[in-house]
Parts: C-alpha cells; structure tokens; sequence
C-alpha cells in the first residue's frame, strides 16, 4: 500500500472545529487519485499530513496516523518524508525559492545527494516536460503567473518520489497548460507511482482512476472516476461543478451522460436525427456592440524597464460601454500587462491608451482610478484596515468624499458584493473568497465605470465561483462595464459578451463570444481549450453554448428529434 | 517585472568564478578605504565606473542615480561640519570650514559611490546561489551561506511585493504625488499592513517549502554548479592584489592620498 491513512484527524491549533476528521483510506502505488470538494473541506490539510507538515509544522491536535510506504508520518520529520513525497503548494509563488529557472529546479535535487550529471539530465527533462525549456535561464521573477506553477510543478517532479501530491496545481495554467500537465498521470503510472491531485474541475480528472470527495473535513464519497462525475446530484450537493455538457444531454433525456467530445457526437449520431446540412449561425450583434469606445488602445507597445523584450507588440482595441469582456490566452501572454494599460498602472513604450478620450499618459493616477478599478489576484496586496466597513470606504476617504456619501456608498458597494453585516468584521479573518468580495467592494465603493479583475475565479470553489461571477453579471446589468482575465474557460464562456484571446503579446482574435470560440484552430493555437459543451455547440453550429437554449433552438428547428437515427451516419 | 539587479549576459566579468569576484570585491573596498583623497579616489573610481558602462549596465546606474547623487551630496554637505582640517575657507554661522575638510567631503562621497559600484558590479554579474557556492567553497559554513544567499534572494521579491502591493492600492485611488512628508508617512502606514502581512505569509511558506523539499542546513547535499578556478580568474585576483598593495604602498610608505592625515 502506498498511502494509507487510519483514522486520521487534526484540528489546528487555536481552531474549534476539526479540519480533518475519521480519514480512511488506501490508495495504492500506480494509481491516481482526485480530491475534490468544496472551499474549507479539509483538502490542502490532507496533502500536508501525506509529507508531514501536519503534524510538524502546523501544530494542533493529532490523531490516528498516516503512512506512506510503511512509514508513520508522525514517527518522520518532513525532510524524511520529502524523499517519499513530492508536494507542490497551491501558494506555488511562494514556494520558489532560486533566482533562476534551472537552479530552482535542481535544489530539490541538491538536498537529494544526486551527482551533478543526473541533475543536468532531469533538469533538462521536467523543464521541457512542462514547456519552460526555452526559459532555463531565466530569472524567476520575470515569469508569469503560470510559468511559476509550471516551474513548481517541474520542481517537484524531478525529484521523482514514488508519492506526487499537487494541491491546486493547474489555477494559473492556460487550458492546454493544463492537459500537459495531467498527461503526467501516464508517465507516474508506467513508474508504479502515485499521484495525487486536489482539483476542483471535473472535466481536468476525467482520466484520473478515483475521485474523493471531501466535505467538512471528511471523505464523504469515493469511487472510479468516471463513476463518481456522472453522479450530477453528488457533485451538487459536495458544491462541485457539473460539467455543462452533462445538463445539455440531460436535458435532451439522456440518463447516462457521455464523459468526452467523441463520445458526446457518436451518441448524437446514434441516438437524434442531426441534419447533416446545419447551416452556419449568424450572430446578432447585441446594441452594446455599438455604443461609444470607453478605453481604446492604439498600436500599443510595452516592454518593462531594463527589458529588451517587447510584453505588447502593437495592440488595436476598442472596449466599448456596457460590454462584459474576457481576456484569455496562453501563459505569459500580456493579458495583465494590457489590463493594467488600461487604468493606467502601467503606460504605453509606443502608441497610446485612451480613456473616455483622454491619454492615460494625461490622468492623475487617482482620476483613472474613479472610472477604472482594477481588483488584483491576491486580495491580501489590498486589504489594510482593521474593519470591513473601513476597508471598503479606503478609496472614498482617499479622495475626501463627504462622509454621508461615503456611507451609502459602502452600504451599497457591500449589498452587491454580498457583504451587508460584515461592515465591523475584521477582513483578515474572512475566507479567501470573502476577502477577495471585500478587494471587489472597496474597488465598486468608487463606482467606476470600468471594472478590470483580474482572474476573478482563481482560490475560489465552485459555489463561490459562480457567487462572483453573479455579482459581475448584476453589476454589468447596471450599467458597469467589466473586464475579466482568466484562465477559467467556462467563466469566459458563460458570462463575457466579448472575448479577446492573447498569444506572445498580440490579440489574435476578439470579438462576441460565440465567434471566438467557434475559431477553435486559434484558440487552440493560443492554448485555448474549449468545454466539451462549447465543442458540442460548435459542432452542432448552434448560436448559443447555453444547455437549455441549445436544446431550444434544435427543437425550434426542428433539427433534433430523440429517437430517430441520424440519417447521415 | 524585473526587480533583481543581475543581468544575464556574458560578460568577462560574469565568467569569473564567484570566489575571484568575492575576494577581489573585499580586496577593492579595501583600496577604496585607504585613501581619503578625491583625486586618488577618483582614479580608482573612474575604471569601475568604465567597467560598469562597458558591460552596458548604465540602467543599474539609472536606476539608482538618486541614491547615488544622494550619498554623494551629503557626504560633501555633512562632513565638512564634523572634520577639522588647517585652512579656513569660509564660515557658515559660527561653524568654519575648511579646506581640507571639504576635500575629505568630496572623497567620502566618491568612496560611497565606489562602494555602491563595487557592489552593483559584483551583483549584476553574480546570482545568488553563486555567491553562497562561493562562501562555501571559500570555507564558510554552509549555514552561514545559505542564510546570506536567501538574504539577498528576499529583496527582490520584497520589492517584487512592494510594487505589487502598490499598485494595488494606487487603483483605489491612493496618490504618492505628495511632498508633504507627513502624508507620505500616512500613506507608507497604508502600505506597510499588506506588505506586512504578505511577508510573514511568505517567509511562513518558504520554511514549509524548503522542508519540503528535503532541505535540512546541517544535512550532506551536492551542488549543480561547478566552481572552478582558472588561469583567468588566478590572474584577476594577482591584478586586484597588486592594485591594492600598490594603494597601501602609496598611503604608507609614501603618505600619498590623504588630505587629513589620521583618518581613514
């Protein structure tokens, strides 16, 4: 047995309820495991007592135990249990420690006593393994936010324990990034290791042998894979996502829901009369589309100080009122970059950036940030005051807004966001996902017309996923215009009007939604995966990649009727 | 965005070993404190200066111009105030001064900029873990070097913070075009809750990583880089040792570049 854990549990210190409590399990060598659940269920304390973090390192009450081929965590120190298990963090910035990308890699390899050729050869392979090969020589704080999960998760690899814990370890990638990485799952399963990933999308753990689910510190289902993300009321009630495309066959009647694209078509095939002559849709430009140009980038250059490297290569863009754009692309493709351009944290190398008409060049930094706010990742690079209400009023008493205004305008920055009542909370105390609504607030208290987040998503479990992304929906209905970045490729197509897709500093395609992503050739090409639903959509050519109204509109058309047998199969 | 001062290249410079450049850095701040002429000091400034320019560092010198004019300015401001020389030059209320001590001014202020070049030299063409190999393969404990190498790897990413951190709060409207320095103390207090915050998390995270990783400093463990002395770097440390016995040979037997004798 490679891990098993007997009646595990442990409680922080200082904390009254249990973070893991009556675990059970066993999970053998060559297999690979998915734990799921919900934001607080106990998932990252779980991959810390594999390696012994906890108990270690996190004191608290501790009992039963964990063992990792034949050794008791408890009895091990971490350095011990780190030549039996990789762990990659979901904080992965803060786990990179060297100032290059090769160096990085090799520390682990270094504590390991291995001989500097063998160094050499498996820095040289878990760097090309996930795509940095080009960027050995880096320095890490150049890298993106998905070129560092990459150069933890190569970190971690290389030094090949038969045990692979990864908490989170796709947050920050581009889809394909994401599909690299999981293809590790093969190569750990000829070497008879294990791997074991927490992983809050289903579509990302459908090749994976088990999913556990975990709830308020417990195992609460498990079983095969494939098994256990048919199981729509399961993954509702754990507040895991249900992959779209299951809703889209569920809805036509279908009781068990094929897993992937081929399976869903040769089922459509099988099963529905499809024309095969499905003409191409048409869009109907919403009105927005055509109102007045709010941020315009004209041929916009960039590089950082002391760079060479140009980050923008001559972007053309026109963000119009109303609209509800998503920025997506491959890691390390300016998105930020050309986001923060846009209030004005950072200025044009060549070419300009308007808003409301103006250079940014011209605007006083507090002027841009009453018509754009810009909500960062991390919402701890924010928060600074000791109440809520404090917190979200920073902007206002900054720029010396009369006292009643402040209030009602706090009143209703923390009604939108979902916060009434947290007014004399300490912010540092709420969830991440509560924190990040608190960063969201103080920006919306300053009402400004254009609202820049940037991967709004990322931390966050699926119910608050779709809590925030609600709230931006409700704030574009009144009139704010939204920016998102974001690797989250359902959010992208779920909520945004518009969609710009990046790659190497330039916008290789933008516009409505549904157009983008029907250009599957470049969104691949810019490491854009669509959902298997969006596949479904384009494949069926129908206007929406909504389940409900793709069902609508083939019945309206008469084009799909259950039963029959597709003509041209 | 780059915040680390090391600039990959190939310079010469870069493809010395880090011993030479430790040992010649100690053996040029040497020489830069045995005179406290301006014009000895100059010269040994002006090469390193040239050095610098050469290797098209000019942007760690940009980057730096305020410091640099900083240090240098009130080295010539302040220390004529508290050094006694011989030849009054004129009064300034009841304090005099002096001619002399107005030179030694101007060397203290050339002497903190060579300082600073030495440095920026050193450190644009050394990266971290180089210099904790170098410490180690010179005889330092491995604790030692290891706790100097993450010293100088937590600057940056501090800044890197910092600027984060910054941005984050200019976009909800926080202004620093200020001069008042109260209200730039008001809004550093601002700044320094999530840099506090961040810092500890991140120090918090590093420990749990390092152990992770199998770290341990008192442990056995082998080294990716080679180090690896050659003729050129034997030749590096022969020059810089002869520069600096001919600066002491100069100040000591000959008492050349000292315009107050005593000090240093």
């Amino acid at each position: 047995m490679s891990v098993s854990f007997e009646e595990l549990s442990f409680r922080y210190k200082n904390r009254g309820s249990y973070a893991l409590k009556d675990i059970n399990a066993k999970w053998v060598e060559s297999s690979s495991i998915a734990i799921m659940g919900h934001e607080g269920a106990g998932k990252s304390t779980l991959c810390y007592s594999i390696n012994g973090i906890v108990p270690h390192f996190f004191k608290g009450e501790y009992s039963g135990r964990t063992i990792v081929f034949g050794t008791e965590v408890k009895k091990s120190s971490v350095q011990e249990m780190a030549k039996k298990v990789g762990l990659v963090f979901q904080d992965f910035e803060s786990q990179i420690f060297s100032t290059n990308v090769e160096l990085e890699v090799a520390f682990g390899l270094e504590n390991l006593c291995l001989p500097k050729e063998e160094m050499g050869r498996r820095v040289d392979f878990y760097l090309a393994f996930v795509g940095l090969k080009e960027l050995k020589k880096r320095d890490t704080a150049t890298l993106s936010g998905g070129q560092k999960q990459r150069l933890a998760i190569a970190s971690v690899l290389a030094m090949e324990q038969p045990v692979i814990v990864m908490d989170e370890p796709l947050s920050d990638l581009d889809p394909v990034g994401k599909r690299e990485i999981l293809e590790i799952r093969e190569k750990l399963k000829d070497e008879k290791r294990l791997l074991i990933i927490v992983e809050n999308d289903p579509e990302n753990v459908l090749q994976m042998d088990e999913i556990w689910i975990m709830k308020e510190g417990r195992f609460f289902a498990s079983g095969r894979a494939r098994d256990i993300i048919k199981d729509v009321p399961l993954l509702e009630s754990a507040g895991i996502m249900v992959p779209k495309h299951f809703i889209f066959f569920k809805g036509l009647g279908f009781r068990d829901p094929p897993l992937t694209f081929e399976d869903s078509i040769k089922l459509l095939r099988e099963k529905c009369l499809l024309n095969g002559n499905r003409r191409f849709f048409e869009l109907n430009i919403p009105s927005h589309f055509c109102k007045d140009g709010i941020i315009e980038f004209r041929d916009v250059h960039f590089s950082y100080p002391g760079s060479d490297e140009e980050v923008l290569k001559g972007i053309n863009l026109v963000i119009r009122e109303g609209d509800f754009v998503a920025i997506v692309g491959s890691n390390g493709s300016g998105k930020t970059t050309l986001a923060k351009h846009a209030n004005g944290l950072l200025k044009p190398t060549k070419g300009a950036v308007l808003v409301k008409g103006k250079d940014t060049r011209s605007y006083k930094r507090h002027e841009l940030a009453r018509t754009v706010g810009y909500v960062f990742q991390n919402p701890d690079h924010q928060i600074c005051s000791r109440t809520v209400f404090d917190e979200v009023s920073f902007g206002l008493r900054r720029l010396g807004i009369e006292k009643k205004y402040i209030e009602e305008s706090v009143e209703e920055a923390l009604f939108v966001t979902g916060l009434s009542g947290y007014e004399h909370l300490s912010p540092f105390l709420l969830s991440k996902g509560e924190r990040q609504r608190v960063a969201c607030a103080s920006i919306l208290a300053l009402k400004p017309q254009v609202l820049i987040l940037d991967e709004p998503t990322t931390g966050l479990d699926f119910v608050h996923q779709v809590k925030m992304m609600e709230m931006l929906k409700k704030l574009n209905e009144r009139g704010h215009t939204i920016i998102i970045i974001t690797h989250s490729i359902w959010v992208a197509e779920t909520y945004a009007k518009r969609s710009i897709v990046m790659r190497d500093g330039r916008i290789e395609k933008e516009g409505p939604t549904r157009e983008v992503f029907f250009d599957e050739e470049t969104l691949l090409s810019c490491s854009v995966y669509p959902s298997t639903l969006t596949r479904i959509a384009n494949f069926l050519k129908t206007k929406s990649m909504e389940p409900e109204e793709m069902i609508e509109e083939l019945k309206n058309e008469g084009l799909l009727v259950p039963g029959k047998r597709d003509p041209n199969s | 965005m780059k915040v680390s001062l090391y600039q990959e290249k190939e310079t010469p410079i870069h493809k010395l070993d880090p011993r030479t450049k430790i040992i010649s850095s100690v053996f040029l701040f040497v020489c830069a404190l045995i005179f406290n002429h301006p014009l000895y000091l100059l010269a040994l400034f002006s090469p390193l200066l040239s050095i610098l320019l050469l290797f098209r560092s000019y942007p760690l010198i940009f980057r730096l111009k305020y410091v640099l004019i900083l240090l240098f300015f009130f080295s010539l401001i302040l220390w004529p105030f508290f050094v006694k020389g011989e030849n009054i030059l004129f009064w300034i209320a009841s304090y005099p001064i002096y001619e002399e001590s107005l030179y030694y001014g101007m060397a203290m202020g050339i002497r903190l900029v060579t300082f600073v070049v030495i440095g920026l030299i050193y450190v644009s063409t050394t990266k971290n873990e180089e210099t904790m190999y170098g410490l180690i393969a010179l005889g330092f404990p491995y604790p030692f070097s290891f706790a100097i190498g993450t010293a100088l790897r937590l600057v940056p990413s501090f800044v890197d913070a910092a600027v984060t951190i910054m941005e984050a709060q200019f976009s909800r409207g926080l202004e620093l075009e200020t001069k008042n320095p109260f209200k730039i103390l008001k809004i550093l207090s601002v700044l320094a809750v999530p840099m506090f915050v961040t810092a500890i998390r991140n120090t918090n995270m590093l420990g749990l990583s390092l152990e992770a990783r199998g770290f341990s400093p008192s442990a056995r463990r082998t080294f990716y880089l080679d180090l690896k002395m050659r003729p050129k770097d034997l030749i590096t440390i022969f020059s810089v040792l002869s520069i600096l016995l001919f600066c002491l040979y100069l100040r000591v037997f000959l008492g050349k570049g000292v315009v107050i004798p005593g000090r240093i």
